[in-house]
């Protein structure tokens, strides 16, 4: 039987490469935690000053720069992104101008992040003249996450019944209202829940801030306006410049605070859409 | 009624944001690569390989061909693994393992390209440095390293195509009895050859902007080299090296227009993914 024989070849190789994809994983995850875990727990580390020119420093400001930013930057793309899903899944029809905007919303996704972090420096550090701050590195990201957003908004809003809408409709509810007193409300748990992975994927950019937000700090950045440096950034930026001499062990223990960091925002995101299935379900039930 | 039409015009404006987005990065980029682009000259710029911006030489073909030859490894070894994840999430894993690797195909789609470049820094340079006896920083160490972050692109919207799959397509290739390998290579493979040209085309978008994590293993050498073990750099690690450095002048200006060619990389490839649903749908 020679189909038969091809056919066991076949699954022995496609068995290897799923294992080897886990491998790689689990690779790097053991690797970078093995190297930094201790480092990242240590208070003096993850809640300590940066230092200079000695040894020791800490990444606490770094940190906050990371959360901050990613608070900024959905504040400012969120409204934005939900407004433009509205559009696009009630109010756009097939067409010139839809396919259009989706191509620039393709265009845009597939741009490579140091565009956008030089576009932002160009923009709003240099001909703005805020200089480097945490409110120039939060609109550029806002730019770059503005296709996964909506992208994740519109599908949550296209799964709301059409049965919905024609009942609201049906009650003498123009367009409007309809969207913001039926479809909106229903489709706000799954808006958010796609909001919660690109917002691990903000704090892993580092090509877009560290021309727009800066590189490095040692006071907790407070305003808006505040030069920051978000950890993704300061990790490349203490491993290129290597300013201080126990530089190996700063990268290892940011490393792994952020690998915490994006793993903690990955599975809050799948802990809420499971739980929004759940009551999903239960509205179904009734 | 007034209201309603304001409203829908605000949201309109909204999703034209995108547009005004595109539009306002490609202003300004090609406004700041004018310089470059009319006193180094086009020519120039795309033909000569020596980059020396202390010497007023600015020449970025050997990064082109970092960047050419960078992705076009990543996409090597990591379309394979990509495509062939894909096939074992999607036909051969049983349900529950199926449902442990797709997550840990999500996991490492968010983990940042720092902490990859940082991998490679420490674990695959030195290797690639003993058993090849060099630097082990280039080509060879950009292109795995792509390929990782590669992986997790092509195996997701892989699996979505052969998900989308009809059933009956591999119900019927099974009734009429053919194996398992058999009905993926002459059913399911053909079915989904778009699909997956697209994911293959979305990874090479990710592999030609990759920025930090090639710029953390590739060497950041300005040489033109064909070589794999020889330190080189790619359009993404120059701009984000320099453009620190970088005085206002022809040297910043060719930093843009390196940006303007990566603009127009990622745009083609749109149009090109374009081109290939829209064919599939007619």
């Amino acid at each position: 039987m020679k189909a038969g024989r091809a056919d066991r070849i076949a699954t022995i190789v496609f068995w290897s490469i799923g294992l080897v994809s886990m491998a790689i994983l689990a690779f790097i995850i053991l690797e970078i935690f093995g190297r930094g875990l201790v480092t990242a727990v240590s208070p003096s580390f993850f809640a300590g000053q940066p230092a200079t020119n000695q040894a020791g420093g800490g990444v606490g400001p770094m940190i906050v720069s990371s959360l901050y930013l990613a608070a900024l930057t959905m504040l400012i793309s969120l409204p934005v992104s939900i407004g433009a899903a509205i559009y696009m899944a009630e109010y756009a029809r097939e067409g010139k101008f839809n396919n259009f905007i989706r191509f620039c919303l393709d265009s845009l996704a597939t741009l490579p992040s140091i565009v956008f972090g030089i576009f932002g420096l160009t923009l709003f550090v240099v001909t703005f003249k805020w200089s480097y701050c945490l409110l120039a590195g939060a609109f550029t990201l806002a730019l770059l996450n503005l296709p996964i957003l909506l992208r994740g908004a519109e599908e949550s809003i296209k799964q709301v019944p059409q049965t919905y809408r024609e009942a609201s409709m049906s009650l003498g509810a123009n367009r409007w209202i309809t969207i913001k007193k039926v479809v909106l409300p229903s489709a706000m748990p799954g808006v958010i829940t796609g909001t919660v992975l690109p917002i691990g994927r903000i704090m892993g950019e580092a090509a877009a801030v560290i021309y727009t937000t800066g590189l490095f700090i040692r006071a907790i950045p407070l305003s808006p306006f505040d030069p920051a440096a978000p950890l993704a950034g300061y990790i490349w930026y203490a491993q290129t410049e290597a300013t201080v001499p126990d530089y190996r062990q700063i990268v290892n223990g940011g490393a792994a605070i952020l690998l915490i960091l994006v793993f903690l925002i990955n599975f809050s995101a799948r802990r809420f859409a499971r739980f929004y299935a759940k009551r999903k379900q239960l509205e179904v039930k009734l | 009624m007034a209201r309603e039409r304001y409203i829908k015009l605000l949201l309109m404006a909204c999703a034209s944001l995108s547009f005004l987005a595109i539009l306002l990065i490609f202003i300004f980029i090609l406004r700041e690569s004018m310089p470059a682009l009319t006193k180094v000259g086009f020519g120039n710029l795309f033909t000569s390989t020596d980059w020396n911006p202390d010497k007023g030489s600015f020449g970025i073909l050997a990064f082109l061909n970092g960047t050419i030859l960078t992705t076009l490894g990543g996409l090597i070894i990591g379309a394979p693994l990509g495509v062939g994840t894909a096939i074992f999430l999607d036909q051969v894993a049983p349900k529950k393992m199926a449902t442990v690797i797709r997550r840990g195909i999500e996991l490492l789609a968010g983990i940042p390209s720092v902490v990859i470049g940082w991998f490679g820094l420490i674990i695959l340079v030195p290797f690639i440095a003993r058993i090849t006896n060099s630097s082990g920083y280039g080509i060879a160490a950009a292109s795995v390293v792509l390929a990782v972050m590669v992986l997790p692109t092509i195996t997701a919207l892989s699996v979505e195509t052969l998900r989308s799959l009809p059933i009956e397509l591999k119900e019927a290739s099974l009734a009429m009895g053919a194996t398992r390998w058999q009905s993926i290579r002459t059913v399911l493979l053909p079915a989904a050859r778009e699909g997956i040209l697209v994911a293959v085309i979305l990874g090479m978008g990710r592999a030609i902007g990759e920025t930090m994590a090639v710029q953390m293993v590739i060497g950041n050498s300005r040489q033109f080299t064909l070589s794999l073990f020889k330190p080189t750099a790619t359009l993404t690690s120059r701009l984000v090296t320099d453009m620190g450095e970088a005085p206002p002048g022809v040297f910043r200006s060719s930093l843009f227009a390196m940006a303007l060619v990566l603009l127009i990389f990622a745009m083609l490839l749109i149009f090109s993914v374009r081109m290939i649903t829209r064919k599939r749908k007619a």
